[in-house]
């Protein structure tokens, strides 16, 4: 499996992971989240799981079940955890905690790691075997209810470690916390290389003209994606630089306002015949890689953000990208050496103005993004990391470590 | 070293303290007492995470571009953190460039929600990358190929077990190949001034040039 990323990832990547493959020989390594398809928790752990094998770790992935009520509660923990007013009562904290008693006394919690995604399982701590307990936190906690994330804390105080995304997103807590940002797989179908035939393909079957320059943003029909300001922008590039611009996204099930959302931004984009609306089903991974092939400019245009993989995602295709500059997006765009990062409509069409007009600028930018990516945002890097704090938990007390 | 040279390589992993900063006495109080772990990452470390050139360490970045107060700025990327023999030194140098800049400058603005100084800190993994040499055309091959990381190991984070006047490549080619001139050389490559790709293509262009005026030193002899 880890032959798969040779000659993609990071060579000095895949020779610590062979080690770390050595030192947790036929060790157990076991996560645990709630849901085996959807979002990108799952996303993520239906390719790491594979790799960890192939290393020679014997890792599991389990999910936790619970009823209706459950995952209510826990959809307002996710929301209150990033800043939503919810109401709670301590009855609904004692269901959360008894569902989790519940899968304790299913799951096989004995393992040598244990990686908990998300507040979901977070109980599940007190019911540890033995091994290393990790905390995974994928949400934005920066500004969470504080009624709601005290009594979380009570779970996750006891872990050994905890691990953020952002620096930003983290809370000071009592134990050691790593900052680990999430990553995407070169070799998915979502990224690995397309044929010339493969992209024309997707092209035609949306009837995308490939004469003229392309302006992409792929999100969910989403107000913090901003989808009105890319078209705001696009037509202020538009005066200048003829270009169509595509809106490609999905409506995510669990967000009542995506469809008001979708028929908002139909409206806007009136019949703009150079813009095109396309509503993907999920698993349309190959041709949201054929459109970022496709696309001169990505876009990911957002005023609220998570981690915002989509930039990386559009970088590991040599693509000159725009961001706003929230959440992680920061983190992922150089300013002005893989992308510029953007303020407003106005911005974001200067910037595709200039890049439309510079197309080495585009392509210099485009060749520096994908090394960036390749050197920080892959797969390889997240379960090296992973492994790392594994480790590191074993071996406290040092801040240097040989291996 | 036996004659040989083996790469090693590092991986850092990082770790928040839980301190930050949304404005530049905010900074200052936090930079008075975090950890030296955390200094050295923010200064020593910063070449390693493959930043842009404009700026030499965390903190300068986040006065340039968090704060937009250029002048701070420019301050605290002039200071090289090898002149320091112990990162207690090096903490003193960074608040009086603070302070100096708080007495003589009106009050900068608070860093926009987001933007704040994030103190963090790093477990460092070292390991044997699995390449070794025995002379000057091996590691001109092996200079070409090795991970970034192993060069940030050998070239800056040797540089602070040599007291900032040295590093690994020039130690070896000195005490091992007897190559005092190659070594100077590359004692001499600003460290600040190149990202780590800028190193490795400035390190393999002064090995090349050496090996062949070695070849043509043979060829001459015969």
């Amino acid at each position: 499996m880890i032959d798969a990323y040779k000659g993609i990832s990071p060579k000095g990547d895949l020779v610590l992971l062979r080690k770390f493959g050595k030192v947790f020989a036929n060790k157990t390594f076991l996560h645990v989240n709630s849901t085996r398809e959807g979002g990108g928790v799952a996303e993520i752990l239906h390719q790491m799981v594979p790799i960890l094998k192939g290393l020679g770790i014997d890792a599991r992935w389990d999910v936790i079940r619970g009823d209706g009520e459950f995952f209510s509660i826990t959809k307002k923990i996710h929301n209150a955890l990033q800043g939503n007013e919810e109401h709670f009562t301590e009855r609904m904290w004692a269901h959360h905690f008894e569902v989790n008693r519940e899968n304790a006394g299913k799951l096989d919690l004995e393992a040598d790691a244990v990686l908990i995604h998300d507040p979901q399982p977070a109980p599940l701590i007190n019911f540890r075997k033995k091994g290393v307990w990790i905390w995974r936190c994928h949400i934005d906690v920066s500004n969470p209810r504080l009624d709601v994330w005290n009594s979380l804390r009570k779970y996750c105080s006891q872990y050994d470690a905890a691990v953020f995304s952002v620096a930003k997103f983290a809370r000071s807590m009592r134990v050691d916390e790593f900052i680990i940002p999430p990553s995407i797989d070169p070799v998915s179908e979502k990224n690995r290389e397309l044929s010339p035939e493969e992209i024309s393909e997707t092209a035609k079957k949306f009837n995308i003209p490939l004469d003229r320059p392309i302006l992409l943003q792929v999100s969910r029909f989403d107000r913090f994606k901003d989808p009105i300001g890319v078209i705001k922008a696009y037509r202020m590039v538009k005066k200048y630089n003829d270009c169509i611009l595509i809106l490609a996204g999905s409506l995510a099930t669990d967000d009542p306002e995506g469809e008001a959302v979708l028929a908002e931004v139909r409206e806007y984009a009136a019949d703009d015949p150079d813009v095109f609306i396309l509503l993907l089903p999920n698993f349309s991974d190959k041709d949201i890689n054929a459109l970022q092939r496709m696309a001169t400019v990505v876009l990911q245009k957002s005023i609220k953000e998570g981690f915002g993989l989509t930039v990386s995602e559009a970088m590991w295709k040599e693509k000159p990208v725009l961001g706003g500059a929230v959440g992680g997006i920061p983190i992922q765009i150089m300013h002005g050496i893989t992308g510029f990062l953007v303020h407003s409509p106005e911005g974001t069409a200067f910037r595709v103005r200039q890049l439309l007009n510079n197309p080495d600028m585009a392509k210099r930018m485009g060749e520096r993004g994908k090394e960036y990516v390749r050197a920080n945002f892959l797969i390889t890097r997240q379960v090296r990391d992973y492994l790392s704090i594994w480790y590191a938990a074993e071996h406290k007390g040092s801040s240097v470590l040989d291996l | 070293m036996n004659g040989i040279f083996e790469f090693k390589q590092c991986v850092i992993i990082i770790k928040s303290t839980g301190k930050k900063a949304k404005n530049l006495r905010e900074f200052r109080d936090a930079l008075a007492v975090v950890s030296e772990g955390s200094l050295f990452h923010h200064t020593y470390q910063y070449l390693l995470k493959g930043h842009i050139l404009e700026y030499t360490n965390d903190f300068s970045q986040w006065a340039g571009a968090g704060l937009e107060e250029s002048a701070l700025s420019e301050q605290l990327s002039n200071i090289d953190p090898y002149d320091f023999g112990a990162t207690e030194a090096l903490r003193i140098e960074l608040l009086k460039v603070v302070d100096d800049y708080l007495e003589g400058f009106p009050e900068p603005r608070d860093a926009m929600p987001g933007d704040e100084f994030f103190f963090n800190e790093t477990i460092t993994l070292v390991f044997q990358a699995g390449v070794w040499v025995r002379n000057l055309a091996e590691f001109l091959m092996a200079i070409k190929y090795i991970d970034a990381s192993s060069l940030y190991y050998h070239f800056f984070d040797a540089r602070r077990r040599f007291e900032g006047k040295s590093n690994d490549f020039s130690q070896w080619f000195d005490e091992e190949l007897g190559k005092k001139d190659l070594a100077e050389k590359l004692r001499f490559i600003d460290p600040f001034m190149h990202n780590l790709e800028g190193i490795r293509a400035r390190i393999a262009a002064a090995v090349e040039e050496t090996v062949q005026q070695d070849l043509e030193s043979a060829g001459a002899a015969t």
